[in-house]
């Protein structure tokens, strides 16, 4: 890995990309563990605060899948 | 395997030494002799091949047996013998695909480029052997040119025995074209080989129509012959005739044989075995009238044993096949169900949090990767944590044992299980708290094993590193939980069908053969909708004998209420509670009921074209069948007969096809052919679509001497009458020449349009598609529902259906709908939005963004005019929180405080 990896907050839809994220375990494929999870109900409750929270607690980047 | 041990770790299937042909991937990848089918597959639990197993074919190895953490593999199990007592029987077989190794012109069994569309699916999947990307199978080069070959052990008497139409095979195969040239991008050339293109199902011609517009799919109407591998190259050469009738060659890279369906032959002798019948194609014996069915009283079937079909279709089979089966049995319902006794629930409100933390290490599949004492000793220096501890296995029998007596002991009242998923494992443990007699909802679990242990284990000091991370989030996010209640809710026994055609009819009549009280209204007069217009099935059966059957049943079941020249003017309240308001010439009364079921129907098109109106020599296929069963003389005396069909149906402003005009023409052009041999009978179609065994009507009239004549969109027949001559100028496909023919009736196959009902629409909060029908919950799993709660969908609102899919249709909603009535209680989530009125600025956003109709504007109260969330209807999204503008409204379990909580404790540096 390089030395500076950045630190990626994720924001996952139960119904499906949590799901998905749970599948990539299954099948054992292997990725960078920079990333932290939130599991939330829907994308429909993903608010613009939180992103911004993210970014100021020091993520590089945030990803919302759902 | 022992499946109640079994974890699913699957240590077993990494040393498993025997690679075996993975069936599931079909034959494109390896597996081991332990595996698991699939990763999806529910519930996760692995099994033994024990054909293939070292250890169960020649008595040594047992590696698997070693490695195997809690001691679940049993080589000793024998395949058992159970005696059930039941009441009925369905039967789900399913079908096997025909294999194309015996077709040696198309090189299936020597070629590895040509394989069928079952493993294609495989490399289009993205947990598929390739991941998604196409690969040529012989030597992993992405192909440019892919061609599909449709019809291949379907409709074909010569290389093999499967006279009917697959019915699926259009379909996927256009998708699959769509989807690979998705993946590829533009530059891959795909061509679709075929007879007809049958896209009958709901939004399928659509579908077709931007495959080949949009998507630049190619359809050539041609049945290739013969496949010639060029030597060494990988390539493959086809030879075809165009519908001009020139020879044509051209070579792909890949060929897919869009393969039919066919019953198994074990199938076959099980159905000899059971004593019930089949159909020339080997398929179950149902009729139009019972179609779910079997020839022998209570055993039923659904599926694709029934009939070639889609899963749409096949799911509304089942859900038909469980009505059947309940109406039968519904006097013994409940009477084997046993009640769960319930430890008192402690009251921790406003209690300091005192947090236990368990970390399980799955055997080694975490602990062999995450350092498990490392973590457990971080947990315990955290805020409010009171005890953590590690678990070998949390989830067996003495670990949860332990947790109740834990949560006793140290007094805890929040929990936190750093495990595997929430979504598999959640409910186990919320149950212990439950036992504990701990609210389900002080609860938080965060995933490190899926997600940290199985997709990092190559680095064990990260992956320890981000379990602490996911622990100190869990523990801060359950920190802020508070004990959620279920609301608990009556749900009226009383079941409301609206619409008194075939499909309504057949709903209130299964709902009350299950025992509730169905309201059944029709805005007409009379009952039968449009059937009342038909004069006999695809099979044969006479409509109006068995119509008169059907309302004769409606009218002297007490427990149906019948409410003729009736409409909906209002309906309030929601699942379980609804007051609709009934409308009879004046006369308004209130109803209760539970559940609705949309049965509302559609119409027969007018056509303006062919010159419909000028001359009662052209008629519709509905004035053919009314001459029919009237058994007018005068049909006997025509010398010529023609249909055109496709009137208004498939066509830009209507593109969609009406699915049963072409069934019901060559029906009407068989029976007129029987009532005079000598008639000239032609049919202009632009595809037929005789799908499933309806095919073998289709081949029927060809052997009789209809003739059928193709045309194109753009050059349609024309219909004239000049001096008292009725003619129809068409393009012959095969001459490419105009015809003139002289015939005396020309029956126009009319499109089937929806009754676009707004007004009920509103009423219920379900949405119309673009062509006026209703749209279900879900394509393909959720046919026979409203994503609204309580309400159901049958018959043609959602869709064109012969009678068969109508009653299966209208079976299948009230088997979704008892689903509900049976529980006579429903129970909320906990986690569901709640309004903090008193902030509530009454904006209205959230009442008009969720899709559930949760929210509305509080009636009466101190906080009249503001938003309350009906916790009845709330899924718990958070849309509504999410686009609150006050702040005012809080997801239970998901609040703000509680997200922001955990990014705030993401990156703790330690």
């Amino acid at each position: 890995m390089a030395e500076k990896e950045p630190k990626i907050l994720s924001f996952l839809c139960n119904w499906c990309s949590y799901g998905a994220a749970d599948l990539a375990g299954v099948s054992r494929m292997e990725y960078p563990s920079n990333i932290r999870v939130i599991r939330i109900p829907c994308t429909g409750r993903m608010s613009v605060k939180f992103i911004l929270a993210a970014f100021r607690q020091g993520a590089d980047a945030v990803w919302v899948s759902g | 395997m022992d499946e109640s041990k079994c974890i699913a770790c699957g240590a077993c299937t990494e040393k498993c030494p025997k690679k075996v042909v993975d069936t599931y991937n079909a034959g494109l990848a390896k597996r081991k002799a332990i595996y698991v089918e699939y990763p999806q597959a529910v519930p996760l639990k692995y099994r033994i091949d024990p054909e293939e197993c070292i250890y169960l074919t020649k008595g040594k190895c047992g590696t698997c047996k070693k490695k195997c953490p809690v001691d679940a593999i049993d080589y000793d199990q024998k395949p058992e013998n159970v005696t059930l007592d039941v009441g009925s029987v369905i039967l789900a077989p399913g079908f096997e695909p025909f294999s194309p190794a015996g077709l040696d012109n198309y090189q299936y069994a020597s070629h590895p480029n040509v394989v069928t569309a079952l493993e294609f699916e495989r490399l289009l999947s993205a947990s598929g052997p390739t991941h998604g990307h196409v690969a040529r199978p012989s030597d992993g080069k992405d192909p440019k040119k892919i061609a599909w070959f449709q019809c291949v052990g379907s409709r074909d008497m010569n290389r093999c025995d499967n006279a009917y139409c697959s019915s699926v095979c259009c379909m996927y195969a256009i998708k699959e074209a769509v989807i690979a040239k998705e993946h590829a991008g533009d530059d891959l050339d795909c061509s679709i080989f075929f007879m007809d293109m049958r896209t009958h199902g709901k939004e399928f011609e659509r579908f077709y129509d931007n495959a080949k517009n949009k998507s630049g799919v190619k359809f050539i109407r041609s049945r290739v012959h013969t496949i010639t591998p060029l030597q060494d190259t990988g390539d493959l050469e086809l030879r075809y005739v165009t519908e001009d009738g020139a020879l044509k060659t051209d070579v792909f890279d890949m060929v897919v044989l869009s393969v039919g369906m066919q019953i198994p032959a074990e199938l076959v002798s099980l159905s000899n075995k059971l004593g019930i019948n089949l159909t020339p194609g080997n398929f179950c014996d149902t009729g139009t009238f019972t179609p779910v069915e079997t020839s022998r009283p209570g055993i039923f079937v659904s599926g694709a044993f029934q009939g070639p079909k889609d899963i749409p279709q096949a799911v509304v089979d089942s859900s038909a096949a469980s009505a059947a089966a309940a109406e039968l049995l519904s006097g013994v319902r409940n009477t084997r169900t046993k009640e769960k006794e319930l430890v008192p629930e402690m009251n921790v409100l406003g209690d300091r949090p005192k947090i236990g933390v368990f970390i399980c290490q799955c055997g080694i599949n975490i602990a062999g990767v995450v350092n498990v004492p490392k973590v457990v000793e971080y947990a315990a220096s955290l805020p409010y944590v009171e005890f953590a501890t590690d678990k070998l296995f949390a989830c067996s029998q003495d670990a949860q044992d332990s947790m109740v007596d834990l949560i006793a002991e140290k007094g805890l009242n929040r929990i936190v299980m750093a495990a595997c998923t929430p979504k598999t494992h959640e409910p186990l443990f919320q149950e212990t708290l439950t036992n504990a007699g701990l609210n389900k909802y002080l609860f938080e679990m965060t995933n490190i094993r899926n997600q940290n242990s199985w997709v990092h284990k190559n680095n064990p000091e990260l992956a320890t590193e981000k379990a602490k991370d996911l622990v100190r989030m869990a523990i801060a996010k359950v920190a802020m939980q508070e004990p959620l209640k279920e609301t608990e809710l009556d749900v009226n026994q009383t079941a409301l069908v609206i619409g008194g055609g075939i499909a309504g009819m057949a709903s209130a009549s299964s709902l009350a053969k299950q025992g509730y009280t169905t309201h059944l209204v029709e805005k007409g007069s009379r009952l039968g909708g449009q059937a009342n217009n038909l004069f006999h099935t695809a099979k044969g059966e006479s409509i109006p004998e068995k119509l008169a059957e059907m309302v004769k049943d409606i009218e002297s079941n007490d427990r149906i209420k019948l409410h003729l020249n009736t409409e909906l003017s209002n309906v309030d309240g929601f699942v379980g509670n609804f007051v609709s308001t009934l409308s009879s010439n004046g006369n308004e009364e209130t109803l209760d009921h539970g559940i609705a079921v949309v049965a509302t129907g559609a119409s027969p098109y007018t056509p303006s074209e062919y010159s419909y109106g000028s001359d009662d020599r052209i008629i519709t296929s509905l004035d053919l069948d009314k001459k029919l069963m009237a058994g007018d003389p005068a049909l006997k005396k025509l010398n010529g007969a023609l249909f055109i069909q496709c009137v208004g149906s498939r066509e830009p402003e209507r593109m969609y096809c009406s699915r049963v005009c072409c069934t019901h023409s060559i029906e009407n052009a068989i029976e007129l052919k029987e009532i005079n041999p000598d008639m000239n009978v032609y049919v202009l179609y632009r595809d037929i679509r005789t799908y499933g065994e309806k095919e073998l009507l289709y081949k029927k009239a060809r052997q009789l001497g209809v003739i059928f004549i193709r045309f194109s969109i753009d050059n349609k027949p024309v219909v004239k009458t000049e001096n008292g001559k009725l003619t129809v100028t068409v393009t012959d496909h095969v001459l490419q020449l105009p015809m003139e023919l002289e015939v005396d009736l020309v029956t126009l196959a009319t499109a089937i349009i929806p009754n676009t009902d707004e007004k009920l629409a509103n009423f219920f909060k379900v949405a119309i598609n673009q062509d006026g029908f209703f749209i279900e919950k879900h394509a393909k799993l959720g046919p026979s529902e409203f994503p609204t709660d309580g309400v159901y969908l049958c018959g043609m609102a959602h869709y064109p259906k012969p009678i068969d899919e109508s009653i299966a249709h209208a079976k299948a909603a009230a088997a979704r709908a008892v689903t509900l009535l049976a529980r006579q209680k429903i129970f909320s989530s906990g986690t569901i939005a709640q309004v903090d009125q008193a902030n509530c600025a009454a904006c209205g956003v959230c009442v008009s963004i969720c899709p559930y109709s949760a929210p509305s504007y509080a009636e009466k109260g101190r906080f009249a005019g503001k938003a309350e969330v009906n916790p009845a209807l709330c899924k718990g999204c958070g849309l509504c929180v999410a686009s609150c503008r006050s702040g005012a409204i809080h997801l239970k379990g998901f609040d703000t405080d509680q997200i922001l909580t955990q990014i705030f404790e993401m990156d703790e540096a330690v």
